[in-house]
């Protein structure tokens, strides 16, 4: 009998690889971020010096303010605008699959291939400015991308139209799981489509919407690629993030100790915030 | 009853105008790139939205012959991330699983949230101590060593949704073949992986993906030549040669678009079930 159980040898391989290149180096990461350490070099321990020195540090402050405004912006666009297109593409139609087709492609690609197209299309020398130049607009040509307000703007922008696709197949699908009789019953009661969409869609949305809403927490939180790529965090630091400053400080830099600190209260704030809004809408849903 | 349906016709007209400019917002960049790429370098900003007729191949051409990237390698090294990338988290992954669904003890309780706990954390913070670690335990950087850990960010994701998709499973099955005499191992590779099928789809196309589009990950961990690193040294930052740089794009992107248009929904499906399920 005891030969038929599952062991946790069937655990094993994938505990050992988990473990190994996740979770020591996540350990490794705390132990190290109460070091002065340049990565070669002796290391000197400093408790918790590096973790006081993060509120003085302008420079972080800066990428964790840029990181903030370009998640608070780019989470209300795509999650307001996600839902309202997938209500709007929500019955099957030829015309609503091709859109639905449309949108959804540029999450399938990889943020650099993303990233250099809208390169062309935004730098001073791109396609952008051709356009203007080519209707003889050409006082409305800019240097988007090497100005600190435009070149947010743009990161933003691009954020943006990568991600919306995917949000509006969030909410299509958490749309699909309310029961067509619900809007008829609200018809018959003679609500009107802002009666509807506030009774009976949002309601028996609010599952779905927690996921989404936590998704772009999540990926804006962690944005990096299309930084690098467009802008390398330029001009100056205006446009460096908090992922995009711990990759320049850890492996340009090489201070070690320092930047795992900054990774270390990223992972704690990213595991704060999805606690958080899980538990949070999570009881919304039961009171709703 | 009039002002009525003049108002549905309206709102009607509104509503497919807002899809139709963001069609546009959408479709555009990718309109742009596309057609550059068959383009002389020298018109796309004279006349970047124009029809490439006659289509140019000089673009193409010139990333084919470039002596800086050799496609082919590009081409096969992510070939193989992602191909055993994916077999060894699909592998590992439904295996821990079976463990970890059909095993009731405090033992496999913990170890469910042990795995759980990987789907929070920002991979930024493993890069520099893996690289110590290899560094100082003699792991050469490279392909073989970035499979595992391709692995290793994956298997959380992994056994989530292979766990709540084998609870859903009756015993039942299993249980009839184990008095056939089967023992476990055989139980869950001849019965159970079968069944998963759908599963081990989602993920496929989740980490599959994933591997192919990630830039980050290989860039930081010993540069390994895959399709975007070897775009993003190729162009290098400040390139302006913009049909160039559609074509680097378009060697990149045109294989992910091409099977998404096949494979429409289980890519849908397979991004976007791994949240539903969150």
């Amino acid at each position: 009998m005891k030969k038929n159980k599952v062991s946790f040898g069937f655990a094993l391989p994938a505990f050992i690889i988990y473990t190994g290149l996740l979770v020591i180096p996540i350990i490794m990461a705390f132990y190290i971020s109460f070091f002065k350490w340049n990565g070669f070099t002796d290391m000197k321990f400093i408790g918790i010096e590096n973790y006081a020195n993060l509120f003085q540090d302008t420079r972080l402050g800066n990428s964790v303010q840029n990181t903030l405004i370009i998640a608070v912006t780019v989470i209300v666009v795509v999650n307001v605008l996600g839902l309202f297109l997938a209500m709007l593409v929500n019955k099957a139609s030829k015309a609503n699959n091709f859109f639905r087709t449309i949108f959804f492609i540029p999450f399938v690609l990889s943020a650099v291939a993303i990233s250099f197209v809208w390169k062309s299309i935004l730098s001073y020398n791109g396609v952008l400015n051709g356009l203007l130049e080519a209707i003889g607009q050409d006082s409305m040509i800019g240097n988007w991308l090497g100005q600190k307000g435009t070149a947010l703007v743009c990161i933003i922008i691009v954020e943006i139209w990568k991600t919306l696709g995917y949000h509006m197949m969030l909410y299509l699908a958490a749309l699909q799981t309310v029961p067509a009789e619900l809007y008829e019953a609200c018809t018959v009661d003679g609500g009107g489509h802002w009666n509807k969409f506030r009774n009976v869609t949002l309601p028996l949305i609010v599952p779905g919407m927690s996921v989404s809403v936590l998704m772009s927490i999540i990926n804006e939180l962690r944005i990096y690629d299309v930084i690098k790529i467009m802008t390398d965090g330029g001009p100056g630091y205006d446009t460096e993030t908090i992922v995009y400053n711990i990759v320049s400080q850890g492996f340009t830099s090489n201070i070690v100790g320092y930047s795992s600190a900054i990774a270390v209260v990223l992972f704690i704030a990213i595991g704060a915030i999805s606690v958080f809004v899980v538990t949070a809408l999570g009881k919304k849903e039961v009171e709703m | 009853m009039h002002s009525m349906k003049k108002n549905a016709t309206i709102t009607f007209v509104i509503q497919k105008l807002l899809l139709v400019v963001v069609g546009i917002f959408m479709f555009l960049p990718i309109y742009i790139a596309l057609v550059n790429t068959f383009k002389d370098s020298g018109i796309i900003l004279n006349e970047p939205l124009s029809f490439p007729l006659p289509p140019i191949f000089d673009n193409i051409r010139t990333v084919l012959d470039s002596p800086n990237t050799d496609l082919v390698q590009l081409y096969k090294n992510t070939f193989i991330l992602v191909f055993a990338g994916t077999a060894i988290t699909i592998l590992v992954s439904s295996m821990a699983s079976y463990f970890l669904a059909r095993v009731k003890s405090r033992f496999s309780k913990v170890l469910r949230i042990y795995f759980l706990v990987g789907l929070m954390v920002p991979y930024v913070i493993i890069y520099l101590p893996l690289c110590i670690l290899m560094r100082n335990t003699g792991i050469p950087f490279g392909v073989p060593s970035l499979i595992f850990i391709f692995v290793s960010g994956n298997i959380a994701f992994s056994t989530f949704m292979y766990t709540n998709f084998i609870r859903a499973l009756p015993v039942e099955l299993e249980e009839s073949a184990s008095i056939d005499g089967a023992g476990p191992f055989k139980r869950f590779w001849l019965i159970l992986f079968p069944l998963l099928k759908p599963c081990t789809a989602t993920i496929l196309i989740f980490v599959g993906l994933g591997i192919w589009n990630d830039f980050q990950t290989p860039l930081l961990m010993g540069q390994v030549q895959t399709i975007t690193v070897g775009i993003y040294t190729a162009v290098g930052p400040y390139s302006a040669n913009w049909g160039v740089v559609f074509a680097y794009v378009f060697f990149a992107a045109a294989p992910v678009i091409v099977l998404y248009l096949l494979a429409q929904k289980s890519f849908v499906a397979g991004l976007t079930s791994g949240a539903l399920k969150g």
